[in-house]
């Protein structure tokens, strides 16, 4: 593969090198590529690493995390097939540092979130029957956190994802949550995906700042708001070998097809639907608070409303942003496939 | 949104039949680039060789020599592969690869998915364990048991559809392998991908078996099957993204520009398809290339195709969609201008009031 792609430039350089790389291309050496390192695994390191325990100290540790293409995937490929319900599953993986490393992950056999903290126990069995098979075959790495979906209410920690969180980073640490939406993902186009590690109870952390801004629906906002700072998300990376760039660029030659032809406001319709009903109910709740304010017209009473309203504003900013894209793509369509009868009368190529 | 249903039926049409056409495009510029002695091959197969030579092979054939069938042959089912499946094995090998650093490294899986009639959807896949007895490949059975218990737990409603593994033209090993499958299941489908292809398309053929008489002896042979990439739109967003992230992340500073990446680039494949056919047709009545009938009577079907969706319902439910998003955008100006509006008013009333205050207070003092 490297050989073949620094054929081009033999001309510049001298005998020797044109000789060294011809007898390389003839005798289909092939190097071993720098990127795949990650898939060693170095048992002793990793051992080393869990008895050191340097998160112990530190709370923030953990400051990044690296996923692969196919463990992304296969997480939201199982995130989708649950459609409305939330599934769940772990991932498999190991330490660098302050790194955290997602290899693969794989789906339990448990539904619903109510009955997390007993799901736990039950998916026990299963994962320590699915590992075991797995190094059998080669994989070595072990769970290295747990995953589940929030389909159409954005990536963030509920009250119950916390607590469980809570438990998974005392008694197995290393330990990383992480949180897809699906929907959100097909309607906005991008990945929707989140990475957390809580924060041990009673500790206060450094004021971070804003976090990106998300939309929350209504009636899970409460949940939201009372959990957010017992958390933090840390900064998401993927990774893929050298093969999987190899495969995903020949893959493009046939999946062009399918991203021409995909249209997101079909797709979309439903969830759009609740969005706006979801605006709507929001816009009556930031309307009550208007008209109270406007009695008294005290400064912290103002802040309230505007924060309600200016939020509403910027939901509703989001679902138009993404009816428009869609139309694009639409609009794009119909341009290219429909829009030639001119060129045709006139017996040229279109243009 | 009512109208929005209504248009689906007129939208998945144009979209299906612009996807057919975009497919037809695509074929007919692999078929061209290939030369193909048999012009209408849709999806491009990675051994030209095998695919041109197994019809003289399969007359002076040994066991051990070719294992494929007549070129003739066509396969009884049509599968639809999911990318997952592409970069699960391709993660398979990395990491075999890794752990034992030598080029030639072979991974053995099964495959696992839908069958509804003559249709086959592969849908994921899972690595095997095998045992090697006088260089032959035993699959350990009690492994493929474990296994199978534990996904059914997961993924109810997907069986058993064959078997992967990795190399360059299926040779008599894998029939062996091959055999083996046979007594999991009736007629598995085999898939091979070869990491170390050099050429550009998708290094992955799909096999099926047949019972053939070769020389009298009923014979094991494969049946090379055309495939397609099944879609489904979380799946190409999250291979979009794989696809096309670097080790550091370009911030677009426009939303739109990103959103319009991916579309760009799909014409773009689009655009050098149809300049490939285009050129082609050029050469052909230059008389540079030779006269092929077939091919150009292909190009002007194609042509014929265009305009997609011309139709007076077409042209009403289309303009009902912009106008419904129109609206939505409507919509979301009016919410952000009361937005604006509001915190004018309130911060003008609050500016009035303290100068108010003010001259109260300076009147009480004074």
């Amino acid at each position: 593969m490297a050989s073949s792609s620094t054929g081009e430039g033999s001309s510049k350089m001298n005998q020797s090198q044109i000789a060294q790389r011809m007898w390389e291309m003839a005798n289909n050496m092939e190097y071993y590529n720098a990127a795949d390192e990650i898939y060693q695994y170095d048992r002793k390191q990793q051992q080393d690493i869990l008895q050191a325990k340097p998160w112990e100290k530190d709370p923030h540790f953990f400051k990044q995390i690296k996923i692969s293409a196919l463990a992304l995937l296969k997480m939201v490929m199982h995130a989708r097939s649950g459609g409305t319900l939330e599934v769940m599953g772990l991932m498999l993986g190991k330490v660098d540092g302050s790194m955290m490393i997602v290899m693969d992950s794989f789906a339990l056999p448990v539904e619903g979130t109510e009955t997390r903290v007993n799901a736990q126990a039950q998916a026990y069995e299963y994962m320590t029957a699915y590992v075991e098979a797995a190094k059998q075959v080669g994989r070595q790495e072990n769970v290295i956190g747990w995953y589940h979906s929030h389909p159409g209410y954005g990536c963030w920690l509920s009250g119950i994802d916390v607590s469980t969180q809570m438990l998974n980073q005392n008694y197995q640490e290393p330990f990383v949550a992480i949180v897809i939406d699906p929907i959100r993902t097909i309607s906005s186009g991008k990945v929707n995906i989140g990475a957390f590690r809580t924060y041990p109870k009673g500790y206060k952390p450094p004021d971070e700042g804003p976090s990106e801004y998300q939309t929350i629906p209504l009636n899970k906002i409460e949940d939201f708001g009372v959990h957010c700072k017992q958390y933090y998300s840390l900064d998401i990376s993927y990774f893929k070998s050298s093969l999987d760039k190899k495969l995903l660029d020949s893959l493009w030659n046939k999946y062009w097809v399918n991203t021409l032809s995909s249209s997101s406001l079909i797709t979309n319709a439903e969830y759009m639907t609740r969005q706006i009903f979801d605006l709507s109910d929001k816009l009556e709740n930031s309307e009550t608070a208007l008209g109270r304010a406007g009695l008294f017209g005290l400064d912290p009473q103002e802040k309230k409303t505007e924060d309600k309203l200016s939020r509403v504003t910027r939901d509703s900013c989001k679902t138009t942003m993404e009816a428009l894209h869609g139309l694009m793509a639409q609009v794009v369509k119909d341009r290219l496939f429909n829009q030639i009868p001119q060129a045709q009368q006139k017996g040229q190529e279109p243009a | 949104m009512a109208s929005m249903e209504v248009d689906e039926d007129v939208a998945a049409e144009a979209t299906s039949s612009s996807q057919s056409v975009a497919v037809e495009s695509s074929s007919q510029a692999a078929g061209n680039t290939s030369n193909f002695t048999a012009p209408t091959s849709p999806a491009p197969p990675a051994q030209p060789a095998t695919g041109g030579g197994s019809g003289s092979a399969l007359s002076d054939v040994s066991p051990g020599n070719s294992v494929m069938a007549s070129a003739g042959t066509v396969g009884s089912v049509s599968v639809s592969l999911h990318p997952l499946v592409i970069l699960n094995i391709s993660e398979h090998w990395t990491r075999q690869r890794a752990q034992e650093v030598t080029s030639e490294v072979q991974v053995l899986g099964a495959l696992i998915g839908k069958q509804t009639g003559r249709h086959v959807e592969i849908m994921n896949s899972f690595e095997l364990s095998y045992d090697m007895l006088d260089g032959n490949i035993i699959i350990n059975r009690e492994y493929y048991t474990l296994k199978e218990e534990q996904y059914k737990q997961v993924f109810s409603d997907l069986d058993l559809l064959g078997w992967y593994t990795t190399g360059d033209t299926p040779g008599p090993p894998d029939l062996l392998v091959h055999k083996q499958i046979c007594d999991l299941l009736d007629s598995p489908i085999f898939l091979k991908l070869n990491p170390m292809a050099r050429h550009t398309d998708l290094p992955v053929s799909i096999y099926e078996s047949v019972l053939d008489l070769v020389n009298g002896v009923p014979t094991l042979l494969l049946v090379e099957l055309q495939y397609t990439l099944a879609t489904e739109e979380a799946e190409r967003i999250g291979v979009d993204h794989v696809a096309r992230m670097s080790s550091h992340d370009v911030q677009e500073s426009s939303i739109v520009a990103e959103n319009l990446q991916a579309q760009y680039s799909a014409i773009k494949m689009l655009a050098s398809r149809v300049r490939l056919i285009a050129e082609y047709v050029k050469a052909s009545q230059r008389g540079e290339v030779e006269f092929n009938h077939e091919i150009l009577r292909q190009v002007n079907a194609l042509a014929h195709r265009l305009p997609v969706l011309n139709s007076e319902k077409f042209r009403g439910e289309f303009y009902n969609q912009c106008n419904d998003v129109a609206l939505m955008s409507y919509l979301g100006t009016i919410t952000k201008c009361c937005n604006t509006m509001n915190r004018f008013i309130n911060r003008f009333n609050l500016l009035h009031e303290r100068l108010a205050m003010g001259r109260r207070m300076r009147g009480l003092f004074f």
